[in-house]
């Protein structure tokens, strides 16, 4: 008996396990696995394999039985999930449906999740533009959260790192707020989107229109081909899963790489329950998953482990992995896991015409657009509220048609569309406070299926950020108007946090374990062979999109643990 | 490369998926007799001319299923009484069933109910002309031979000059 026991542990024994395979846990996988460690991947949702499982990757608009509006009674059935704009009849299968997972709303909180190999990475919107020291420096300058215990210098290279693989678009704009990375060719601007660039530019000194950052290969490179993926063919269906590997997710990119390594176990329908901590060892010595299919509980252990269940479900692990040492959670003396959750502000936008540069219009599909860095209180304060927003913005040429015949009329004025004017628009993204009262925590008595205890969300808007949409809407319709733009109109759609699906915090960065569960690698001050380097880690939240950046600090984590597990530092 | 010759289209693929069987074995939602004379109201409000109309095009059981699976039940009773009144109203008009008028008998009334002071005809007719332009002009036939559809364009140009296009 106790020789079966020896056998299986030795069977479940790995260098490494990474928790999650979305777009960190890819990182993960790829970085140990490339170093040699044997890494077991647990994902909690099912295998998607590039390609072969995209079902709708390749259906015309005329297939989708609803043309890709959704059925009333998913609808109905998923008030949460539907309000996000991706989600609809051709990615209904890459999103959580509300039914079955549910978690509690202390307040109105949208959790939109992707369980399946892969994760968000199938669904993202590809913007990625790196931080910056305005960033990193922030909560120091501005007096709020702690500091973090990086600068732009300790991630620039890794950012460098992570772009070359995954294959990003951009300029080089030589902007401070934003700053240049290793980029493919970028996207081409209209007639209009350059018009208003160049208008910003005469008028403002420190505002800037460039082109979006994005992850599209749109001139492949050798590291692009070996890893089987090709040239973007502008399809903009990206959310469906692209056939030739033109967008960065985990699916085509770092999990193959990761699996022909022959390092890698990657192990679906596997929910980890908590990371086991030993007492007499003093670390963390695996963790415990119960497996979807059949509600039976396992243990995996290693002797390093990657958290990259994406933000708020690694705070969940953290919070529930609890033991003599952590009653309140591993790594958590300071009281603060699951506390200082902060997100982007996503609720204003704006809209108007332009009755200009009529001559020209578009071709083709563009899957980007251009992106106004932060020009608030980037140098100093200089507004009533802290911090600032970045801003998408874009122009399009609408066509127009007359509806209002019916017979022979009408189909003639279908067939032959007219011209219209140009519209354009923006949208914010706001950078929010963390904060003590905006934190996720157990519910004490409901669980998930499994028996895992449901994640309990209480997360606000503040003053700030009221403060922050209105001065977005003065300051666009103000730039909108001096590009001569007309019947501009401004909306705040009060949407609820998490629809901007940017979910950060809870398990900081911090210089000082007092206040804060991670060291300035990752590492779980207080459980030195556990890191987590999903949103969970992030100390604020800048006003940039934030994947690239959990991709830079997982690859510099996973290299500071390999190195570590040498030296005894791990 | 307005393609097909008079009758001879053959049905596309997704056309199998919208036979009136198909659409009545999931949820029986309205009558046959009650299909046809919605077949009849998509063709009037886009006819057959040198390419296909809305029915050849079986843009009625596209209709059908839209209003059926994502509609709810308010817009589903006002589709249904709508379609159980359009033969009284076609009498009214012109003293005959619906689908007896001819071409100008039936745009006329098309025209009368969007018109309509009476809210159960004009919400009706919208629903009906709405769902018809979207499914015809979604349709494989138009996409692919009308307006000329691009599933991977493969660029974005920014500055074409409209005289190009
Ligand atoms: C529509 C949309 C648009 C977006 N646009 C952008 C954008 O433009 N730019 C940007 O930077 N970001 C964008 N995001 C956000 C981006 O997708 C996330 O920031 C990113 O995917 C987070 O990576 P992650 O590894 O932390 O989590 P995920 O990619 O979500 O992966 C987490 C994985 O962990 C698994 N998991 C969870 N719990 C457990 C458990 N207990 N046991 C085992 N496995 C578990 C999940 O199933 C999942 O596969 C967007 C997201 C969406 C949905
Ligand atoms: S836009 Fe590019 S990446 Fe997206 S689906 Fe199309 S080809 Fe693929």
């Amino acid at each position: 008996m106790s020789y079966f026991n020896i056998d299986a542990q030795a069977q479940n024994t790995y260098d490494a396990i990474v928790i999650g395979s979305g777009i960190s846990g890819g990182w993960a996988a790829k970085e140990l696995t490339g170093k040699g460690l044997r890494t077991l991947v647990l994902e909690r949702g099912r295998d998607v394999r590039h390609v072969t499982d995209y079902p709708t990757t390749n259906m015309q608009p005329w297939e989708f039985e609803h043309r890709n509006q959704l059925k009333r009674d998913i609808r109905e059935a998923n008030p949460i999930v539907s309000k996000c704009y991706a989600f609809y009849e051709g990615t209904e299968q890459f999103f959580v449906k509300d039914a079955e997972h549910p978690y509690v709303q202390e307040k109105p909180f949208d959790w939109i999740r992707g369980y399946q190999v892969g994760g968000k990475s199938l669904l993202w919107a590809r913007q990625t533009q790196r931080w910056s020291d305005f960033d990193f420096q922030g909560p120091a300058r501005d007096g709020f959260a702690v500091d973090w215990p990086i600068r732009y210098a300790d991630i620039a290279p890794w950012y460098s790192y992570v772009e070359r693989f995954a294959g990003i678009t951009g300029n080089k704009d030589g902007l401070a707020t934003l700053p240049d990375g290793e980029f493919l060719p970028p996207h081409e601007w209209n007639c209009v989107e350059k018009h208003f660039q160049k208008k910003i530019a005469t008028r403002y000194k420190d505002r800037h229109v460039i082109m979006g950052r994005a992850a599209h290969i749109t001139q492949p490179q050798p590291i692009h081909f070996q890893q089987g993926r090709a040239q973007c063919q502008h399809r903009t269906i990206c959310e469906r899963g692209c056939p030739f590997g033109g967008y960065f997710s985990s699916n085509a990119s770092t999990i193959p790489w990761a699996a022909k390594t022959g390092k890698m176990t990657l192990r679906p329908h596997s929910t980890v329950h908590s990371i086991i901590y030993d007492e007499a060892k003093g670390r963390a010595t695996g963790v415990r998953v119960v497996d979807t299919q059949t509600k039976q509980m396992h243990e995996f252990y290693a002797r390093i482990i990657f958290l990259n269940a994406a933000a708020l479900n690694s705070n969940l692990i953290l919070l529930n992995s609890t033991s003599h040492r952590f009653p309140n959670g591993l790594g958590n003396d300071s009281g603060v896991l699951g506390k200082y959750v902060a997100f982007h502000n996503y609720r204003a936008g704006i809209s108007a015409e332009y009755d200009g540069d009529l001559d020209s219009t578009t071709d083709g599909r563009r899957p980007n657009g251009p992106y106004i860095p932060r020009f608030r209180n980037v140098e100093k304060q200089e507004t009533n509220f802290l911090r600032g927003y970045a801003a998408g913005f874009s122009a399009g040429r609408s066509s127009r048609t007359d509806q209002s015949g019916v017979g022979a009329d009408l189909k003639e004025s279908l067939l032959n569309p007219k011209l219209g004017g140009w519209y354009v628009g923006s949208h914010m993204m706001g950078e929010t406070i963390p904060k003590e009262t905006n934190y996720v925590a157990l519910d004490p008595t409901l669980k998930d299926p499994y028996g895992i205890p449901q994640l309990k969300i209480a997360i606000v808007y503040d003053d700030n950020d009221d403060k922050m949409v209105k001065d977005y809407q003065e300051q666009l319709t103000e730039m909108f108007t001096e590009a001569g733009f007309k019947n501009i109109r401004v909306r705040d759609d009060h949407r609820n946090p998490g629809l901007d699906i940017h979910e950060m915090g809870g398990a900081r960065m911090g210089k000082d374990p007092k206040s804060s569960i991670l060291n300035k690698w990752n590492q779980v001050h207080h459980c030195k062979n556990v890191f987590v380097t999903d949103g969970a880690c992030m100390t604020s939240t800048s006003t940039q999109n934030p994947s690239l950046t959990y991709m830079a600090l997982t690859a510099r984590a996973a290299d500071y643990a390999v190195k570590g597990l040498k030296k005894g530092l791990v | 490369m307005a393609g097909a010759v008079g009758g001879l289209i053959s049905l596309p693929a997704w056309a199998n998926g919208w036979t009136a069987e198909s659409v009545r074995s999931v949820q029986p939602f309205i009558s046959a007799e009650q299909t046809e004379l919605l077949a009849e109201m998509v063709e009037t409000i886009i006819p057959a001319t040198d390419t296909p109309g809305a029915k050849a095009l079986n843009v009625h059981q596209f209709v059908q299923k839209m209003v059926a699976d994502c509609y709810d039940k308010s817009a589903q009773d006002r589709f249904k009484n709508g379609l159980e009144s359009l033969d009284s109203w076609a009498q009214k008009s012109f003293g005959k069933p619906f689908s007896q008028g001819d071409v100008a008998q039936r745009t006329g009334l098309m025209t009368q109910l969007s018109k309509s002071a009476d809210s159960a005809q004009k919400d009706f007719y919208g629903l009906v002309k709405g769902l018809t332009i979207r499914g015809y002009m979604t349709s494989e036939y138009v996409m692919t031979n009308l307006t000329h559809y691009q599933f991977i364009p493969g660029h974005y140009y920014g500055c074409v000059p409209v005289s190009k296009k």
